[in-house]
C-alpha cells in the first residue's frame, strides 16, 4: 500500500546569493511542482495517475523513491516512511522511472542479475527469479545480447524486468507504455492485472486514456499540485457528466489549457 | 543480514570491474601510462650517459687563432674544433651558440716576456646548453697554462709543491645511487603519476558517466545504501589504478635491466625489496586518487566538466614533487600528508637509505583515513537531490 499525505514541494527561488543580480537571474519565481497532495493506492488494486505534462506526476513519484525530500507531508509504503527509512521502503518497491538508462556494456540478463542480487536475491532462487521474468516479458532473445544499440522497446522491456525481478509488493511506473509496440503492451498489462490478482499494489502514470480506463481500478487526477479528482473510471465520467475518459479529464482539468501544455 | 550486506555489496563491484574491463578505451588509457613509462626511463639513461661518458665535439669561433698555434692544439687534443671547421649539418646549433674565444695578437710576445696574457671567452652563460663547451673550455686553457707555468718554475729550480701548500682531498660520501637521483626522481614522478592516471577514465565513467546515462538514479532508487554503492565504484577504479602502477614498476624494472649505469657511477636498481616498498607506498595513494577523482566527478553537473575538473587534480602529482624539491626547510607535517609524504619516501628510497617502515606505515594510514572521509561525504552528497539530479 502506498500513502501520500499533503506532499509539497517546491523548486527553485529560494538560493539567492549576492551575485544574483549580477549573474542577471533576476528573482527567479519558485515553481510549486507539489501543492498538498495526498492519495492512497491500495494493494490488490492498480491506481493510475493522470495529469498534464507539469501536473507534479513525476515530482511526486520521485519523492516515492526517496530521490527528492518533500518540503512538507510523507509518503509511506506499507507503512514505513520514505524518509525515515529509505532502504527499507525501497526494498518493497519496485521501480520503472521517468528517465532511465541502461548499464551498456552489459547484457539484459546480467543487469536484471544486477539489480535481482541488490534486492538480495541470491543462488537458485535469483536465477528461478530471473529465468521467470525474462519468459514472462518474453525477451528470451534478448537476454544475452549487450544492451548497446537496444531499441526503445527493448531498453524499456529491460528496465521492467529488472524493476519486476524481485516480486516487489508495490510497483511504481513512470509511463511504462511509452514507446512499447501494441503486443509488448498486452504482454505488460497481462502481468500486471496477474500481479493485481495476487495482492500486489501497483500504481502507474500515463497519458493513454484508454489503457487507464480498460486496466485501472481507481484513477487518481493530478493538476497544478494538487489532487483534482479520484475514484473509478466510471465515477470519474459520472462526475464530469460525460462518457469518455479523455473528456472527463479534460473538464475536470478545468480547461484546454492542460493538454495544450 | 551480514550475509545479505555482503552479496548486496559484491554483486555492486563485480558489476563495476565487469563494466570497467570491458571499456577498452578506458583500459588502454590505464595500460598506457603503464608502457610509457619505461621507455621513457629507458631513453633518458641513455641520453645521460652519452652526456656523461662522450666528450663531443666543440665548435669555437677563435678570433687570432694563429697566434697561438699551440693553444689551439691543446684545444683540438680535447675535441674542441675551430669554427671554420664545422660541418654543415651542425652549423646552424654552433653559430646559434655563439662561443667565443678571442686570442690578442701579442699573444706570443707576451709569452715570451712573461706576462699574463687576455684572452676572452664569450659565452651565453645562463644557457644550459653552453655549460658543458664552457667548462671543457675553461679547463683545457687553464691546464694548458697551468703545464707552462710549472714548466717555468721547473727550469729555475722551483719544487712546483710549494704553488701548493694545502691540497683539497674530495671524498664524496653521497652514495652511489644518489648519481640516478633525476632518473629516480623521474620515475617517482612517474610512478605518482600512475596512480592518479590509470584509474581515471573509470572513475569519471562510473561517477559523471553513469549520471549521464541515467543509471545511476535507477540505482539510487534501489534499496542498498550510498556507503556501499560508492565504496564499490572505489574499488573498481583503485584495482585498476593498483593494476597499472604495479604493470609501470614491473616494466621499469625490467627495462632499466637492459641499460649500463654504472658508467655514470650510478647503481640504480629495483629490487624486490625496494619494489615491496614503493607498492605499499603507492597503494593507498591508489585510493586516494580514485576516492578524490570520485569526489569530483559527482558533483560536476555533466562528463565533461567532470573530464576537466579531474584533469586538475592530475596537476597534484605531478607539481608537488617539483615544489618539494624547491622547498629546503620541509616543515614536518609534509612528512604525513598523502602524496607529499609518498614523494618524500620515494626520494629516499631511491637514494638507497633504509626504508622509514613507521613513517611509511603512518602516511598510508593518513591517506587510507583521508580516502575514508571522501567516502563517507560522497555518500551523504549521494543522498542529496541536488547532486543526484544535478540542480543548482
Amino acid at each position: 500500500m502506498i500513502q501520500v499525505n499533503n506532499l509539497r514541494k517546491t523548486f527553485g527561488g529560494s538560493n539567492k546569493t549576492m551575485f544574483s543580480s549580477l549573474m542577471g537571474n533576476k528573482e527567479q519565481s519558485p515553481v510549486i511542482a507539489l501543492d498538498g497532495l495526498s492519495f492512497t493506492a491500495n494493494d490488490g488494486e492498480i491506481t493510475g495517475i493522470l495529469g498534464p505534462n507539469g501536473a507534479g506526476k513525476t515530482t511526486c513519484l520521485r519523492t516515492l523513491y526517496g530521490l527528492l525530500k518533500a518540503d512538507e507531508g510523507s509518503a509511506t509504503i506499507d507503512g514505513i516512511n520514505v524518509i525515515d527509512d529509505p532502504l527499507a521502503a525501497r526494498a518493497r518497491l519496485g521501480i520503472f522511472p521517468d528517465k532511465f538508462g541502461l548499464y551498456e556494456r552489459l547484457t539484459a540478463y546480467e543487469q536484471i542479475d544486477y539489480f535481482a542480487s541488490i534486492h538480495g536475491l541470491q543462488g537458485d532462487a535469483k536465477h528461478q527469479a530471473i529465468e521467470t521474468v525474462i519468459k514472462d516479458l518474453e525477451m528470451t532473445e534478448l537476454a544475452h545480447r549487450k544492451t548497446l544499440g537496444f531499441s526503445q522497446g527493448q531498453r524499456m522491456k529491460v528496465t521492467l524486468a529488472q524493476a519486476l525481478v524481485h516480486q516487489p509488493p508495490n510497483f511504481v511506473l513512470d509511463e511504462p507504455t511509452r514507446g512499447l509496440d501494441v503486443m509488448s503492451t498486452r504482454v505488460l498489462r497481462n502481468y500486471l492485472a496477474r500481479f493485481k490478482e495476487k495482492g500486489h499494489c501497483i500504481l502507474f502514470s500515463s497519458h493513454v486514456m484508454q489503457e487507464v480506463a480498460a486496466l485501472c481500478d481507481r484513477v487518481i487526477i493530478v493538476a497544478n499540485g494538487k489532487l483534482a479528482a479520484e475514484g473509478t473510471p466510471a465515477e470519474l465520467c459520472e462526475l464530469a457528466g460525460e462518457t469518455q475518459l479523455e473528456e472527463a479529464f479534460v473538464k475536470i482539468i478545468g480547461s484546454d489549457e492542460g493538454v495544450a501544455a | 543480514m551480514i550475509n545479505f550486506n555482503i552479496s548486496q555489496f559484491k554483486a555492486l563491484l563485480s558489476k563495476e570491474l565487469k563494466e570497467a574491463f570491458r571499456d577498452k578505451r578506458a583500459m588502454m588509457m590505464a595500460m598506457m601510462m603503464a608502457v610509457m613509462a619505461p621507455v621513457m626511463i629507458f631513453a633518458m639513461s641513455k641520453v645521460m650517459i652519452k652526456e656523461a661518458v662522450e666528450t663531443p665535439e666543440i665548435y669555437l669561433k677563435i678570433s687570432g687563432a694563429e697566434f697561438a698555434p699551440k693553444l689551439i692544439k691543446a684545444l683540438n687534443d680535447e675535441n674542441i674544433l675551430l669554427f671554420s671547421d664545422v660541418p654543415n649539418d651542425k652549423k646552424v646549433i654552433w653559430d646559434d651558440r655563439n662561443i667565443g674565444l678571442a686570442i690578442p695578437e701579442s699573444f706570443n710576445q707576451d709569452m715570451l716576456d712573461g706576462k699574463t696574457i687576455d684572452i676572452y671567452l664569450s659565452a651565453d652563460y645562463s644557457e644550459k646548453a653552453n655549460n658543458s663547451p664552457v667548462r671543457r673550455i675553461k679547463n683545457t686553457i687553464s691546464n694548458y697554462a697551468r703545464t707552462i707555468g710549472y714548466n717555468r718554475l721547473l727550469v729555475r729550480g722551483i719544487d712546483v709543491r710549494l704553488l701548493q701548500p694545502i691540497k683539497i682531498i674530495e671524498q664524496d660520501t653521497s652514495l652511489p645511487n644518489s648519481n640516478a637521483m633525476i632518473i629516480s626522481m623521474m620515475l617517482g614522478l612517474y610512478l605518482l603519476m600512475a596512480a592518479f592516471m590509470s584509474g581515471l577514465p573509470v572513475a569519471i565513467d562510473a561517477s559523471a558517466g553513469e549520471r549521464e546515462r541515467n543509471v545511476l538514479e535507477m540505482l539510487l532508487c534501489q534499496p542498498v545504501s550510498t556507503v556501499k554503492i560508492v565504496s564499490a565504484k572505489l574499488c573498481c577504479a583503485s584495482l585498476i589504478a593498483s593494476i597499472g602502477v604495479m604493470l609501470t614498476l614491473s616494466l621499469t624494472s625490467f627495462s632499466v635491466s637492459f641499460i649500463d649505469l654504472t658508467k655514470i657511477g650510478a647503481s640504480f636498481s629495483l629490487d624486490t625489496y625496494t619494489i615491496i616498498a614503493l607498492l605499499l607506498l603507492l597503494l593507498p595513494i591508489c585510493f586516494f586518487a580514485s576516492a578524490l577523482q570520485l569526489f569530483v566527478a559527482f558533483q560536476s553537473k555533466n562528463f565533461k566538466e567532470a573530464q576537466s575538473m579531474v584533469s586538475m587534480i592530475i596537476m597534484l602529482p605531478a607539481m608537488v614533487p617539483v615544489i618539494m624539491m624547491f622547498v629546503d626547510d620541509k616543515p614536518k607535517w609534509l612528512d604525513w600528508l598523502p602524496i607529499t609524504g609518498q614523494s618524500l619516501i620515494m626520494e629516499d628510497l631511491f637514494k638507497g637509505l633504509p626504508v622509514p617502515w613507521s613513517l611509511l606505515t603512518f602516511t598510508g594510514l593518513v591517506t587510507i583515513s583521508m580516502t575514508v572521509v571522501l567516502v563517507l561525504l560522497m555518500a551523504k552528497k549521494l543522498r542529496s537531490e541536488k547532486v543526484v539530479l544535478a540542480l543548482s
